[in-house]
């Protein structure tokens, strides 16, 4: 029975490929992901690894909690280094400060795509992995030593002078040495700079303290003991870790945020184009059977069991699967090269170690592609064993309907059903995001595979009214395409069904994003009213005077500053703003709730706040009541809540006072400068002496209010650019299910085809007619997918209604991907169509 | 025709040898189909068939001609190669006029489409299309509207007016073929092939569809070439071409059943 298998998988190759390869890419995806996220994960080890290397312990000062946006935690002081040299069995001991800033050569900002420019007080070589190519350590003031990439790329060498951009300001700092860090040139593509202690506290507004200290224990004392004694001998603030403790700890901060972002992101891709795999191995499997019917009767005639028919058929699928795991692996393999060769060609350095196949990726790549290729064979088996020995004597007998056929509409309403309430269950029920996104996600899948069974009789309207206008464009293909494509409404289905769902998920991420893009830009109209925003770039914060120097410029109203700051409210991470109480008013229109005003800004002091609407429903908070705030470095303070504002999108949280801001946070944190600007004199002018006056200042990026709005819909655009790619491979899988059904179909038809040629029928008008059933097949599928994606969409929309998130519709995106979905269809047709154009007319008239 | 008589395989005497004691002359000037010296090897080497070995026959205008002879004898060969469904390894084929060897894909298409009517054996409909779609199906292709009162005259001689919306699997077999018979008259096709229209008939209906092929050479003056093995299916035919090891054996006019008979017999002796 298993050489039968063998024998029906190599007689069929092109199919056997075609099934193969679906399955195959979606393993690949998964495999892919798996390996490039450990890659990553390695790479940022060796880093940390290398970074602690020679480190016995590492005090630090506990964070209250992690955020994204919570600056640098206000450190040790700086006596606490003598208080460690001082324990037992530290061999020595030193303090040094960091902090992210910029650089700018010939006062240029150094653009670092994204990673951080990181700030290091020198630390002394026995201790620290810097190796020097050129030069020393800085010793006196004014002087950086740099890392080897930023020298190369912006040719400087010792001697050279370079802008210097911290919180504290802009400085002229000479290059002292160019080093090594480790093995690596760079850090992930994050440019280091060593800088003396004092200059770092300086530029760090951090005197007297540092960031960190670090030491190192005398021969025979372990790291461990001598963290312990560390640890006994500093206060609780003290965050007391060993060195290889706080590489560990370090990898996995960045591992986790790989892993709570790209892993799941890249695997969810994966999966749906795993799905839409299954959904192509299904359909082929049941086309195999239909056609061997007879094949399989004869078998049965002569005296195969059920069962061993049901091993041929599940013989083939697991041979599939096995074949398809294993190229999938190599090819997933390829796909984590490829993808870092992409990061390297669009100069993103991604720190990464070399392949890393680890049993976790072979194991899950090997079970998702058996198991899934298995599942889909398993009906279609099932169906072939209830071929009756009879049928290998009769003529045109088709398969037995199934016993359960009669309840097929039931079960696919059942499904559909509990797809929903996973759907529901996920948005709105109990339990971590993970866990619940895993939900929506099982329902969205159960809700696809409803679909895609009761799709069966949206075939014949569908096809109908799409054969249509094409029956009139070619009356004998159009008419006859549409025919075909009726003929088999489970297989047209289950064929357009795999493009449903890679169109749908596109579809949905697309009605997503334009329901962000629009909602953010409504918003931004309606409170915004600065005619110019300064931001600083790579997220550093702007120095705290960029305010002052543009209120100096001619034609500016008023520049108003916004200090923001992540802070914890009931335990909750809010964003805290500090506003100017007279300036800010200026540019900003409050949309206040329940008898507010803007007098209340003059009221807020140091000790009230403003709120938005829904962080102080969450907050279970409201006017009048008083909020317990939190910062990253434990300090603490009383807020009382005396109005709220609605403004889900542009300041979502909490506003003080910048004099409040300052005295909770023990600085002010400048992130961005509102500006209004007197258009009388011409908005050109006005920006081009808004950056004159701000050349001081290469870190501050300067905006029209409207290329600010079209930055951040142009960041949209990329993330959805990118999402798109990795969606192409589900419709590229679906794609190969329709070459597949094509193919079959023209086989099957070749004596139709035979006879249409012999009366007169060109090849081009058979052309016409298979490219006609695939694109009727796939116009049913996009028209599906989008249908499907804009309701997931406005489900997902409603439920974030209250974050400002709008449903809007991308009318015109949305008629692109209908041409996608006729594209998808002419290019399945191109090798079918030439198939059933090459067949030979005699022998089609003679074949049986 | 006038070109025809021009060139060097210009037509000489009656087609083939005629040992049949009642052969026919037939007048030379108006043959639809012509075909010189045609032959059709099958293999290679050793395993190498004639099908053909040189055939030559002319195909009057009118004329109702039936082809016989025992199995493998280049009956459908023979058919084939007239139509432009099959290219001969040697010799020359006209059609109407136009010399079909030498044709391009597309032409030949055209000829198909222009020039000749099919009726096999079975699986003459396309399964999806009613009775009424399937027989204007070669206008359809050729993207004309045709001839309304000629496809209802046809209509109305096949007898299916009735039955024109419905589909192939809803008719019988002779309901079929009569259909296909429609359908190859409907673009008033020089010349109709058919290979054993009765083939797959019972009696009585298959002398419907005879009965059909001889009214449209009668009274719609259609050329008709007939494959057959069946002397009752013959006995309609104006002309009888007997074929053996790839020549024709007999040429003969109208014959009764016990004449082919004798001739068939007269064949078998000889082989
Ligand atoms: N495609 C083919 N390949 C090889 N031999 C063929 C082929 N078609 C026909 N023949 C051979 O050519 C001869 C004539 O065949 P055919 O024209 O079908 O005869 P008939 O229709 O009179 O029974 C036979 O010997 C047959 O075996
Ligand atoms: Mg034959």
């Amino acid at each position: 029975m298993i050489r039968i298998a063998w024998r029906s998988l190599t007689a069929h190759k092109l199919r056997t490929f075609l099934t193969t390869l679906a399955i195959l890419l979606g393993v690949a995806m998964i495999c892919g992901t798996y390996v490039l996220s450990d890659q990553i994960d390695r790479g940022f080890k060796n880093i940390f690894t290398d970074a602690y290397k020679g480190i016995d312990v590492s005090v630090t000062r506990k964070a209250k909690f992690t955020g994204e946006m919570t600056g640098a935690t206000a450190g040790l002081p700086e006596s606490m280094v003598s208080q460690v040299k001082g324990v037992n069995g530290v061999a020595g001991a030193y303090g040094y400060v960091t902090g992210a800033g910029a650089v700018a050569v010939n006062g240029k900002v150094v653009e670092t795509g994204g990673s951080p420019t990181l700030f290091f007080s020198y630390a002394p070589g026995d201790i620290s992995n810097t190796t020097y190519a050129q030069g020393g350590p800085p010793k006196a003031p004014g002087e950086v030593s740099i890392v080897q990439k930023l020298a190369k790329d912006h040719n400087l060498h010792v001697g050279s002078v370079i802008d210097v951009i911290t919180p504290g300001g802009s400085d002229k700092a000479r290059v002292s040495g160019v080093f090594t860090f480790g093995a690596e040139s760079s850090l992930g593509g994050s440019l280091l700079i060593d800088t003396t202690l004092a200059d770092a506290q300086r530029w760090f507004d951090m005197p007297g303290s540092v960031s960190a200290i670090d030491a190192k224990a005398v021969a025979g004392v372990s790291s461990d003991t001598l963290a312990q004694r560390v640890k006994a001998a500093l206060p609780a603030y003290a965050d007391v870790k060993t060195g290889a403790q706080a590489a560990t700890d370090q990898t996995k901060q960045i591992s986790d945020a790989i892993g709570g972002f790209l892993r799941p992101v890249l695997l969810s891709f994966g999966g749906i184009a795993v799905l839409v795999g299954a959904f192509i191995i299904f359909n082929a499997f049941s086309m195999t059977v239909a056609q061997r019917r007879r094949e399989f009767a004869m078998l049965r005639a002569l005296g195969a069991s059920r069962r061993q028919v049901l091993v041929t058929i599940t013989g083939e699928a697991l041979a599939m699967g096995i074949l398809a795991s294993v190229l999938g692996i190599f090819v997933g393999l390829a796909i984590a090269a490829g993808i870092l060769r992409l990061f390297a060609a669009a100069n993103i350095d991604i720190p990464h170690s070399g392949l890393v196949l680890a049993p976790r990726t072979v194991v899950v790549a090997l079970a998702v592609g058996i198991v899934v290729t298995l599942l889909s064979a398993v009906i279609p088996a099932t169906r072939a064993t209830r071929v009756p020995p009879m049928a290998a004597l009769q003529e045109g007998a088709v398969l037995p309907p199934s016993r359960f056929a009669r309840f097929a509409p039931y079960f696919a309403g059942a499904v559909a059903v509990l797809g929903a309430l996973g759907i529901i269950a996920g948005m709105y029920g109990p339990g971590n995001t993970t866990s619940r996104l895993g939900t929506i996600a099982l329902g969205a899948v159960l809700v696809f595979v409803a679909i895609a069974m009761v799709s069966k009789y949206l075939i014949r309207p569908l096809a109908g009214l799409l054969g249509w206008p094409l029956q009139k464009v070619a009356p004998v293909s159009g008419r006859l395409a549409r025919d075909n494509s009726v003929r088999n409404p489970g297989r047209t289905a289950a064929t357009a069904s795999a493009l449903m769902i890679g169109l749908g998920v596109v579809v949905f991420v697309a009605v997503f994003a334009q329901g962000l893009k629009s909602s953010f830009i409504d918003s931004f109209d309606k409170v915004v009213r600065a005619d110019f925003i300064v931001q600083g770039k790579n997220f550093i914060a702007l120095p705290s005077d960029t305010a002052n120097l543009v209120q100096g410029v001619t034609g500016v109203q008023t520049a108003a500053g916004v200090d923001a700051q992540q802070a914890q409210i009931a335990k909750k991470t809010t964003a805290v703003y500090g506003v100017d109480p007279v300036l800010f008013r200026n540019v900003w229109k409050f949309d206040w709730l329940k008898g507010g005003s803007d007098a209340l800004l003059g009221q807020l002091g140091t000790g009230n706040a403003i709120m938005e609407q829904q962080t102080a429903s969450s907050l279970h908070t409201g006017v009048g009541k008083t909020v317990d705030l939190v910062t990253v470095d434990g300090k603490q303070a009383k807020l009382k809540v005396i109005g709220l504002y609605r403004d889900p999108i542009m300041l979502n949280g909490v506003i003080l006072d910048n004099t409040g801001y300052t005295s909770v946070f023990g600085k002010p944190q400048l992130f961005m400068v509102f500006v209004k600007g007197d258009l009388g004199t011409g908005a050109a002018q006005n920006e081009t002496a808004l950056k004159a006056a701000l050349a001081s200042v290469p870190t501050a990026d300067v905006q029209t209010a409207q290329q600010y709005k079209d930055s951040i819909v142009k960041q949209v655009n990329q993330l959805l650019n990118l999402l798109y790619g990795l969606l192409a491979m589900s419709v590229i899988i679906s794609l190969f299910g329709i070459v597949n059904t094509l193919v079959l179909s023209v086989f099957e038809r070749t004596r139709e085809i035979g006879l249409t040629r012999a009366i007169g029928m060109s090849r081009r008008q058979v052309r016409a007619t298979v490219r006609f059933e695939s694109v009727i097949t796939s116009i049913i599928g996009a028209i599906m997918g989008i249908i499907v994606g804009v309701v997931f969409a406005w489900v997902v929309t409603t439920k974030f209604a209250g974050q400002g998130i709008t449903f809007s519709i991308p009318g015109g995106q949305l008629i692109a991907f209908l041409i996608v979905g006729v594209i998808v269809g002419v290019i399945a047709a191109i090798l079918p169509a030439r198939r059933a154009a090459r067949i030979d007319i005699l022998e089609a008239i003679h074949y049986e | 025709m006038s070109d025809m008589t021009e060139t060097t395989l210009q037509p000489g005497s009656t087609a083939a040898p005629t040992t049949c004691e009642t052969g026919t002359t037939i007048g030379m000037d108006d043959a639809v189909v012509q075909a010189r010296r045609v032959t059709k090897l099958y293999g290679q080497g050793d395993a190498c068939v004639h099908a053909l070995a040189g055939v030559d026959i002319d195909l009057q205008r009118g004329a109702y001609t039936a082809i016989m002879g025992p199995s493998g004898s280049g009956k459908s060969t023979l058919m084939h190669i007239l139509a432009g469904l099959d290219r001969p390894s040697a010799g020359n084929v006209w059609v109407d006029g136009v010399e079909i060897t030498g044709l391009k894909e597309r032409a030949l298409t055209q000829l198909r489409r222009d020039k000749i009517g099919f009726i096999f054996q079975t699986f003459n409909l396309l399964p999806t299309l009613t009775a009424g779609e399937n027989i204007v199906l070669p206008l359809t292709i050729a993207g004309r509207k045709g001839d309304e009162a000629w496809v209802d005259e046809l209509v109305a001689t096949v007898r299916l007016g009735d039955r024109l919306k419905h589909k192939p699997a809803e008719l019988s077999g002779g309901q079929q073929q009569r259909v296909a018979v429609a359908r190859s008259l409907a673009s008033r096709p020089a010349v109709l092939f058919a290979d054993e229209p009765t083939g797959n008939l019972d009696s009585h209906t298959g002398e419907e569809v005879l009965q059909l092929l001889r009214h449209s050479a009668d009274k719609l003056g259609q050329t008709i070439v007939m494959v057959t093995h069946d002397a009752h299916a013959a006995t309609y035919a104006d002309r009888i071409v007997f074929l053996r090891d790839g020549v024709i054996a007999h040429d003969c006019g109208r014959l009764g059943r016990d004449q082919i008979y004798d001739v068939i017999k007269s064949l078998e002796d000889v082989g």
